[in-house]
């Protein structure tokens, strides 16, 4: 059994990310498992760009977005594994890592969880039909084409406005393929507009709204499938069905924090995020174990990713400075504007940024954090999305510790 | 003319409203940077884009290196740089940064390798 | 060439045919297994909830009886010889009313005459106890009741059958059947077979079958349920097949099971289809699961549901009335050389063998069978790294390294358990085939993570190309090509 301060599982954004800030900080006892063969996570198979606006103030592809933070790893010689796959960490922080070598047991004073997320199946959804080859989520797809070069289809239907969705509908009409329409069951997208607008409208790719697949046809391969409209609570309304002959079905149906080990280790989940509960460290319900990045929550934007993995690799310090591993008690709740809010709760002893989603879109809104009828925090949006986290800063020095903090969306 | 624009030069994709006449911008609001006013003007008199897209590596560790324009190029010529891009064999090793087809279907811009692919040992 | 001349073929390789394969295997013949599929267990034998029955719902001396009962008892022997998984859960048959009662009470009088051993009454403070999920105010225990993998049996009994020298023909649908004297001859797929016996294990298909054979009047019916899989995370919640009383008829509402991998099914409800290749899952249906199964399992959520699929069951009816008949083994003296299987469905996995056995004495009643002394009941199946100790991973990531990578990450399958799945006897050379021979695909995330490793596997070690990569059926290529081709020429 080898003692290391930190192990971070994961060797996407969100892990090379708490690697480099966390040896920047003097924490060098640290170690990557990536199961993968490289590093860089999802980020490998994302070759489009828009990457690092916000960090790097340059549009980057994912796989140089990953490469500057592999780059700094390598030059910090930060040690890590790839081809190792972890199938345990215990709430007593030992993890236990499988390779071709063997099985490799760690003690660590800290665990990062960066492990980032998965794709929703359409056994989640329960789409109905038959269950031909060619149904596809479009990250499975996107590994397919970016990274096996196989291509998956040539007529294509896509369910789901998720941005993978909207970005693999280009890169599939760019390859000579026939994407037919995507279809959102929501009234609004769930990819940001800029995706919309250079992945549909600048190759005709029309959206329907309210829209959802009800049939899927086909023996052997996909056929085609059935189309219809929806009503508020999302029931297909009938006399709205439309056929689409098609030979693949591509599902952008929302991304799910990858919390199994999370589970084995006995962490607290949030059901609505569905990645653990933390506190402004970004510590989980377990002492010692933390958690950024997407399988914390689903982040829209990969810069945003980076940030938190790093905040978060700041606490993992501070906890290791002062030896006080928090026990945040204040909890922070929303309300039904809001679907959720990261962290779930805090000590009220430091600064730190809220993360939220809000539920529908809006226009004007305020966002109010407040204790009963105090307001501790507001912040004003010209236009918010569902696709679009929201962030604002909350100062610890008006926190009240014997109240919880309301959030709204106004 | 009133048209609607959404911005695609960063995530934050501003809404706007353009008044238009002549093909000419007259006005525009939405937009929260001067970014918005320049990406309008050129949707007007020509719409740029950049793409990305994959060449084939040989003997390399992976069989494609991901590549992207380093400038965008007008949108009607998109599927010529996509024609181009297929017939593009590199033998690796490749790296980030390496120019895999330079002024690409005479756009002037060139296809830039994105990913680093190892050659095979 | 090729000799394609048999002693006995064999029309099927699902449970039932692959069983009658097995138990020929140990008479010296030369044995034919004919499937249309790319793959044994394809049809129903792949669409079922695992059940081992105990037999306390059928008609007391019926052929369903009889041999749910012996294929019950015998089913410890059977898993241990061929090495799959295989729990001996019990099953409650719950109640609530005066009704159920009386229902209940008659079923394990039937249970008994057919002698079902171990039922017994229990009350609310014994239900509570072997499991507190169960609703109900009393119920039937039935002890001998258990789970298993239909697929993994199916594969087990197919691949023991040809280790002990069966041939297995896939892609091979039999389009025609012609007596020719002694001999069948018996076109399937691109090939002519001949042979001196034919045993007709076609399942939905037997009818089609059984007319080609020139066995006229036989009707089938086809009852469709569909399923609900849930997360291996809702499992938590049951550890024993519940199932509400059934009613008068003997058939039973919609239920929930766990199964021997530890996923709980939700289903199957039943409704009539005509079509024998008719699995599609129906918005009504699974709203109807969603309903019904709340009713017996209260953790039947969203946010377990992981996949759904719909099985068929073809059973006998009296073309004169549309009653239901028992299952049908017949060999005609005015069609020698046939043996028939007429509407053999659930319980078909539990009776598999027995059945199998009648088959090879209607046989025997023709002609006199020599043992096969080299025949070896014993088949291993590929080890789970998933299920072993952390010694025992260790030695076999020493052994093959490929059991220390990790393909599959819900269910933590390893590439070598996926290369022995692709390689074995009888490997699979489809992704529905590796899935089922070692659950990689099965998990939450539905092949998300590893269905693209596996695909490669697939070309890698069967040397095929992307378009030639099958997910389940014929023509069921799941590429269309490569994305970048080195032009010809170039």
């Amino acid at each position: 059994m080898e003692n290391k301060d930190v192990i971070i599982i994961g060797g996407g954004p969100a892990g090379l990310a708490a690697a480099v800030q966390l040896y920047k900080l003097g924490i060098t006892n640290i170690l990557i498992l990536e199961r993968e063969k490289h590093l860089g996570g999802i980020l490998r198979q994302c070759i489009h760009d828009g990457f690092g606006l916000q960090r790097f103030c340059e549009s980057l592809s994912g796989p140089e977005y990953a490469q500057r933070f592999i780059d700094e790893v390598r030059e910090l010689n930060i040690p890590y594994m790839t081809e190792v796959t972890v199938t345990e960490v215990t709430a007593g922080r030992k993890v236990t890592a499988i390779s071709r070598r063997g099985v490799m047991e760690f003690q660590a004073k800290a665990v990062a969880l960066t492990m980032g997320c998965r794709e929703r199946t359409r056994g989640a959804i329960s789409i109905p039909g038959t269950r031909p080859a060619g149904v596809y989520t479009a990250g499975v797809a996107q590994s397919y084409m970016n990274l096996a070069n196989i291509m998956p289809g040539q007529e294509v239907v896509i369910l789901g406005s998720g941005d993978i969705g909207l970005i693999m509908a280009r890169r599939l009409t760019l390859e000579g393929a026939h994407v037919k329409a995507v279809f959102e069951v929501q009234p609004y997208p769930s990819g940001l507009p800029r995706n919309i607008e250079q992945c549909l409208n600048d190759y005709e790719i029309p959206l329907f709204l309210s829209h959802t697949v009800v049939d899927v046809k086909g023996h052997s391969r996909l056929e085609g499938v059935t189309v219809a409209q929806v009503d508020e609570q999302y029931r297909p309304i009938p006399g709205t069905e439309q056929e689409y002959n098609c030979d693949t079905l591509i599902l952008s149906v929302g991304l799910i924090p990858e919390n199994e080990l999370s589970l084995g280790a006995g962490l607290t989940l949030d059901s609505r995020t569905k990645g653990a509960v933390v506190d402004e460290d970004y510590q989980t319900s377990c002492t010692g174990i933390f958690a950024a990045g997407n399988v914390l929550q689903v982040h829209d934007l990969v810069d945003f990713v980076s940030i938190e993995a790093e905040r978060m690799a700041l606490s993992i310090q501070e906890c290791f400075l002062s030896s006080q591993f928090g026990n945040a008690e204040i909890e922070i709740v929303v309300d039904a504007s809001i679907s959720y809010s990261v962290p779930q709760k805090t000590t009220g002893k430091k600064d730190f940024t809220l993360s939220l989603r809000p539920k529908r879109p809006g226009r004007n809104c305020t966002v109010f954090v407040k204790q009963e009828n105090v307001t501790i925090a507001r912040k004003k949006f010209a236009k918010v999305l569902p696709a679009e986290m929201i962030q604002l800063a909350i100062p610890a020095e008006r926190i009240d510790p014997e109240k919880k903090l309301e959030i709204t969306l106004i | 003319m009133r048209r609607e624009y959404t911005c695609i030069i960063c995530p934050i994709g501003c809404d706007m409203t353009a008044e238009i006449e002549d093909n000419e911008m007259v006005s525009l609001v939405g937009n929260n940077c001067a970014k918005g006013r320049v990406y309008v003007q050129q949707e007007l008199t020509n719409p740029i884009r950049t793409i990305a897209t994959s060449v084939l590596v040989k003997g390399g560790e992976l069989p494609l290196a991901s590549v992207r324009l380093n400038k965008p190029v007008p949108k009607a010529s998109l599927f010529k740089v996509m024609a181009e891009a297929k017939k593009v064999i590199l033998l690796a090793p490749v790296r980030i940064g390496q120019v895999a087809l330079q002024n690409v279907a005479g756009t002037g811009a060139d296809l830039v390798v994105t990913k680093h692919v190892d050659a095979i040992h | 060439m090729r000799d394609n001349t048999y002693d006995i073929l064999i029309i099927g390789g699902g449970v039932i045919g692959s069983s009658v394969a097995r138990e020929l295997s140990r008479y010296r013949l030369r044995i034919g297994v004919l499937e249309k599929e790319l793959d044994v267990a394809c049809g129903n034998s792949c669409r079922n909830t695992g059940m081992l029955h105990a037999g306390f719902t059928y008609k007391p001396g019926s052929l369903k009886a009889e041999c749910a009962v012996e294929g019950n008892r015998e089913f410890d022997q059977v898993a241990q010889e061929l090495d799959i998984p295989f729990k001996r859960t019990g099953k409650v048959v719950v109640g609530f009313s005066d009704e159920d009662m009386q229902n209940i009470l008659r079923f394990k009088r039937i249970g008994e005459l057919n002698g079902v051993r171990g039922l017994e009454m229990i009350d609310k403070a014994k239900l509570n106890q072997i499991d507190n999920s169960a609703g109900g105010e009393f119920a039937l225990y039935s002890r001998d009741s258990g789970i298993l993998n239909p697929m993994l049996y199916n594969i087990a009994l197919a691949e023991n059958a040809h280790q002990n020298g069966v041939d297995f023909f896939f892609d091979s649908e039999v389009k025609a059947i012609k007596r020719q004297g002694e001999h069948f001859q018996v076109t399937a797929g691109d090939s002519v077979f001949s042979s001196r016996w034919i045993v007709n294990c076609a399942g939905m298909h037997c009818v089609t079958i059984s007319e080609m054979l020139g066995l006229h009047g036989h009707q089938v019916k086809g009852f469709k349920g569909e399923y609900y899989v849930l997360d291996k995370k809702a499992s938590q919640f049951m550890n024993i097949p519940v199932y509400p009383a059934p009613n008068a008829k003997g058939g039973f509402s919609t239920h929930a099971t766990p199964t021997v991998d530890g996923n709980i099914l939700v289903g199957p409800d039943s409704y009539i289809t005509e079509d024998p290749d008719d699995f599609a899952s129906t918005r009504d249906h699974m709203q109807g699961l969603v309903k019904d199964g709340s009713a017996i399992f209260k953790h039947m959520k969203a946010e377990y549901f992981i996949r759904n699929f719909a099985g068929t069951r073809w059973k006998r009816v009296d073309p004169e009335t549309g009653d239901v008949l028992d299952f049908l083994i017949e060999n005609r003296d005015d069609h020698p050389g046939v043996v028939n299987l007429i509407g053999i469905e659930s319980p078909g996995l539990t009776c598999a063998l027995p059945i199998a056995r009648r088959v090879v004495a209607k046989i025997q009643e023709k002609e006199v069978l020599e043992v096969n002394n080299d025949f070896n009941p014993y088949r291993k199946g590929i080890v789970r790294f998933a299920e072993q100790s952390k010694e025992r991973k260790k030695e076999l990531i020493a052994t093959d390294p490929d059991y220390g990578e990790i393909v599959c990450r819900c269910e933590t399958v390893t590439r070598a358990e996926i290369v022995q799945a692709i390689n074995n006897p009888l490997g699979a050379v489809t992704l529905t085939g590796i899935k089922n021979r070692t659950r990689a695909c099965m998990g939450r995330c539905q092949g998300g993570y590893c269905e693209t490793r596996i695909t490669a596997l697939i070309q890698e070690q069967c040397k095929v190309r992307e378009h030639e990569v099958m997910y389940q059926h014929k023509g069921s290529g799941m590429f269309i090509g490569k994305v970048r081709e080195v032009l010809d020429g170039e």
